[in-house]
C-alpha cells in the first residue's frame, strides 16, 4: 500500500480518533477534475442553453433565485468583478471603493482589495443610473415587492459589513475579498432586476 | 471571535460556495475541492489501500458531486455528503478489482473510544489498519477515524447495522492481535 504521511507521522497516538482524517494526495487532482467537468458541460449544451434561455426570459425567476440565495446565505451573494465607486448614498447601498478604503483605514495599509478594483466607466455609469432611479422604480412596484427589494438590499448591506469587518482582521484573505466583490455584484443584480421588473410593469 | 463563531462563519462560506457551484461556477467548486480533498482522499486511500486507485476515486467523487450538486441539501453537511459519495465510489472500484468477502454474522455491540493500551506510532497503527480485511477496515475507518455512528457507517456501506458492529468487533480483535495490546 502506497502511503505518504506527513513528516510528523512518527507521532504517537493513544486512540484511533487521533489519527489524521486528511491525507494530501501526492499530486494536484484538480486539473483532471476540471478537465472532466469541461467535458460534462460540453456534452450537455442543450441543458445549459435551456437554463440560460430560461434565465434570460424571466426577470421574475432570476429575482426569486437571487432572493432565495440571499436569504439562505447571509454572506453569499454574487456577480462579476470590476465594480466601481459611486458618489451618492442610498440606504443599504454602499460603494465598493468605500469598502476598500474602510478596510485600508482599518489596517492602515493598502489591501489586495484596492488592487482588485479596476476602473470601468461603463459599469460606473450603469450603477450610477440604477441608483439614481432606484427610489422612483421602487415606488412603481407593489408594496410586497418593494419590501422584498429593501429586505434584500439590507441583507446585502449586512453581508458587506460582516465581510468588511472580517477583512479588517484578515485583509489578505482572498476568499473574503472575492466574497465581498461578489456581494457588490449581487447588489447590482438586484438593482438590475428592479429595473427590469419596473420596466415590464409586472413587479417582482 | 469564538471558535464556535468561526465555525459558523466557515459553514456560511461553504454554503455560499455551494450556491455558486450550483450555478456553474467551477472556481467556487475548486475551493470546495481544496477544502475537502484531503479528507476525501484519506478516506479513499484507507478503503482502497492503493494510492493510484484512491486518486481515481477522489476525482470521481468530486465529479459525481458536481453532477449531483443540485440535489444537495445545503442544511446538511457537505463533508458527510462527499464522504458518502467517496464510499460508494471506492466500494465500486474495489469490487471491480477484488471479490467481495463474506460478511460476518451479526455480532455484539462495539462501543468505546478505540483507545490503545500504550501510545503507538501513526505509521504502525495505519499499517495495522491497512492489513485488516476490507469489510472490517471499512467499518473501522468510518466509525473510529471519521466518527460516524454505527448506523451512519452501516448506511454508507450498504450493510445492516448489526453487520457493521460485527465488522468492528472483528477489527478490534485483529488489531489487538497485530498490535499486541488491548484496544478498548
Amino acid at each position: 500500500m502506497t502511503r505518504h504521511h506527513d513528516p510528523d507521522a512518527r507521532t504517537r497516538v493513544r486512540s484511533l480518533g487521533e489519527l489524521p482524517q486528511a491525507i494530501e494526495p501526492q499530486r494536484d487532482l484538480w486539473p483532471g477534475i476540471e478537465a472532466r467537468l469541461d467535458e460534462i458541460e460540453a456534452k450537455a449544451p442543450l441543458a445549459t442553453a435551456g437554463q440560460t434561455i430560461r434565465r434570460r426570459n424571466s426577470a421574475r425567476l432570476r429575482w426569486l433565485a437571487a432572493a432565495a440565495m440571499i436569504a439562505s446565505v447571509a454572506v453569499g451573494v454574487w456577480i462579476g468583478r470590476s465594480l466601481l465607486p459611486l458618489a451618492g448614498a442610498v440606504p443599504g447601498v454602499h460603494s465598493p471603493a468605500s469598502a476598500a478604503s474602510d478596510v485600508s483605514a482599518a489596517t492602515g495599509a493598502p489591501t489586495a482589495l484596492d488592487a482588485a478594483y479596476v476602473a470601468d466607466p461603463r459599469y460606473e455609469r450603469q450603477r450610477a443610473e440604477l441608483l439614481r432611479s432606484l427610489q422612483t422604480r421602487l415606488a412603481s412596484l407593489p408594496p410586497a415587492s418593494r419590501a422584498k427589494v429593501l429586505a434584500s438590499l439590507e441583507t446585502i448591506h449586512q453581508a458587506k459589513e460582516d465581510l468588511e469587518r472580517a477583512l479588517g482582521k484578515d485583509p489578505g484573505n482572498a476568499l473574503l475579498q472575492e466574497l465581498l466583490i461578489n456581494t457588490y455584484q449581487d447588489e447590482m443584480r438586484v438593482l438590475t432586476d428592479v429595473r427590469e421588473a419596473s420596466d415590464s410593469g409586472k413587479g417582482i | 471571535m469564538t471558535e464556535a463563531q468561526a465555525g459558523d462563519t466557515r459553514v456560511d462560506w461553504e454554503g455560499a460556495l455551494v450556491q455558486r457551484a450550483r450555478a456553474g461556477d467551477t472556481r467556487a467548486f475548486e475551493r470546495l475541492y481544496r477544502e475537502h480533498a484531503g479528507k476525501v482522499y484519506g478516506l479513499c486511500l484507507r478503503m482502497t489501500r492503493d494510492a493510484q486507485l484512491a486518486e481515481d476515486c477522489t476525482q470521481d467523487t468530486f465529479i459525481n458531486a458536481w453532477r449531483a450538486l443540485a440535489g444537495f441539501e445545503t442544511r446538511s453537511s457537505l463533508s458527510t455528503w462527499l464522504h458518502r459519495i467517496a464510499v460508494n465510489v471506492s466500494l465500486a472500484k474495489r469490487r471491480k478489482s477484488s471479490p467481495v468477502e463474506p460478511a460476518p454474522e451479526e455480532g455484539e455491540d462495539v462501543a468505546g473510544e478505540w483507545t490503545l493500551e500504550t501510545p503507538v506510532e501513526v505509521h504502525e497503527i495505519e499499517t495495522a489498519i491497512g492489513a485488516l480485511p476490507d469489510g472490517a477496515r471499512d467499518a473501522l475507518v468510518l466509525h473510529a477515524l471519521y466518527g460516524y455512528s454505527h448506523g451512519e457507517a452501516a448506511q454508507m456501506l450498504g450493510i445492516a447495522e448489526g453487520t457493521c458492529k460485527a465488522q468492528l468487533h472483528r477489527a478490534r480483535k485483529l488489531l489487538r492481535e497485530r498490535l499486541g495490546m488491548e484496544v478498548n
